[in-house]
C-alpha cells in the first residue's frame, strides 16, 4: 500500500518550537485545522487529551504518538513534528521526545478503511528501530516521509 | 518455537501495530517463528488458523482490553501482557518465554 497517500507535507513539521507536551500537541493540532483533517481544535484536543489518560503514549526512544478518535476529525490523517528541543513526556523509557505522530481519527469511519489500515502500517515502522533512528536524523519533511515509503 | 497471539489496545490505532512489529522482530531474530493477530479499529487482521493454533508451543496475548475469541487457545500454554511492556522491552519479553517453553 502507499504510504504516500497519508503522509502530508501540510502537517509535517520539522524544528518545531514548542517547550512542553501540551504546546506540541496545540501546534500539531493547529496544523490539522488548517490543513482541514479537523474542524476544532479544543474538542480534538480534549479527545485526545482522554486518550492521554489512559495510557503513556510515549513509546520510548524519543517517540511519541498522543491520538484517539474524535468527532472533530473530518479526514484521517497524521500529523508529524519533529522537535527542536527536547521536551518532557510521560514515556516508558523515561527519556523525553523528540518526534510527535499525532493521529486524527474519526469515530465513524465506515468509510476509512483504507486510510486506517494506512494508519496502522504507519504505526507498524513506528516498531522498527531503523526507522526511529532514521527519523531522528531526519532533517525535512522529505526525510520523514522517506522513512516510511523507502522500502515500498 | 511457534509463538502465535493476538494484540489489541485501547483505541486500537496505534499500540497495537507497534507491540505487533516488535514482537515479531525480536522473536524472528531469536530464531522462533511468531505469527500475531491484531484487533483493531480496521477489525481483526492477519487472523489465526486453527491450525496455527494447534501448531503454537505458546500463546501470547498482548492486550490492554480484552480481545475476542479468547476461547481457541484453551488448553494451550498462554501468557498475557500489556502492549506496554511488550513495546518497552521485547527482547525481554521473548526471553521470558523462552524460559517458560523450555
Amino acid at each position: 500500500m502507499n504510504l504516500s497517500k497519508i503522509l502530508d507535507d501540510r502537517i509535517i513539521c520539522v524544528d518545531m518550537l514548542a517547550d512542553n507536551k501540551d504546546e506540541a500537541i496545540t501546534i500539531l493540532s493547529e496544523k490539522l485545522k488548517d490543513a482541514c483533517y479537523i474542524d476544532d481544535v479544543e474538542s480534538f484536543k480534549k479527545d485526545i487529551y482522554y486518550r492521554e489518560s489512559l495510557g503513556v503514549t510515549g513509546i520510548g526512544d524519543y517517540v511519541a504518538i498522543p491520538h484517539g478518535k474524535s468527532d472533530s476529525v473530518k479526514r484521517i490523517g497524521i500529523a508529524i513534528g519533529k522537535l527542536k528541543h527536547e521536551i518532557e513526556w510521560e514515556t516508558l523509557d523515561d527519556k523525553g521526545v523528540k518526534i510527535v505522530f499525532l493521529f486524527a481519527v474519526s469515530n465513524n469511519n465506515e468509510f476509512a478503511e483504507n486510510h486506517l489500515m494506512l494508519l496502522a502500517e504507519i504505526a507498524s515502522k513506528l516498531g522498527s528501530e531503523e526507522a526511529i533512528d532514521k527519523l531522528l536524523k531526519a532533517k525535512s519533511a522529505g526525510d520523514i516521509k522517506n522513512v516510511f515509503i523507502e522500502k515500498e | 518455537m511457534k509463538i502465535v497471539g493476538a494484540a489489541a489496545c485501547a483505541a486500537g490505532i496505534a499500540h497495537t501495530y507497534i507491540a505487533k512489529a516488535k514482537l515479531v522482530t525480536a522473536a524472528e531474530n531469536a530464531g522462533h517463528e511468531i505469527h500475531i493477530e491484531t484487533q483493531g479499529t480496521i477489525g481483526i487482521r492477519d487472523n489465526l488458523t486453527q491450525k496455527d493454533i494447534e501448531d503454537a508451543d505458546i500463546v501470547v496475548i498482548v492486550a490492554d482490553i480484552k480481545i475476542s475469541g479468547m476461547d481457541r487457545f484453551k488448553g494451550k500454554k498462554t501468557v498475557e501482557v500489556p502492549t506496554d511492556l511488550v513495546i518497552k522491552s521485547p527482547k525481554n519479553f521473548i526471553k521470558k518465554l523462552e524460559s517458560i517453553i523450555k
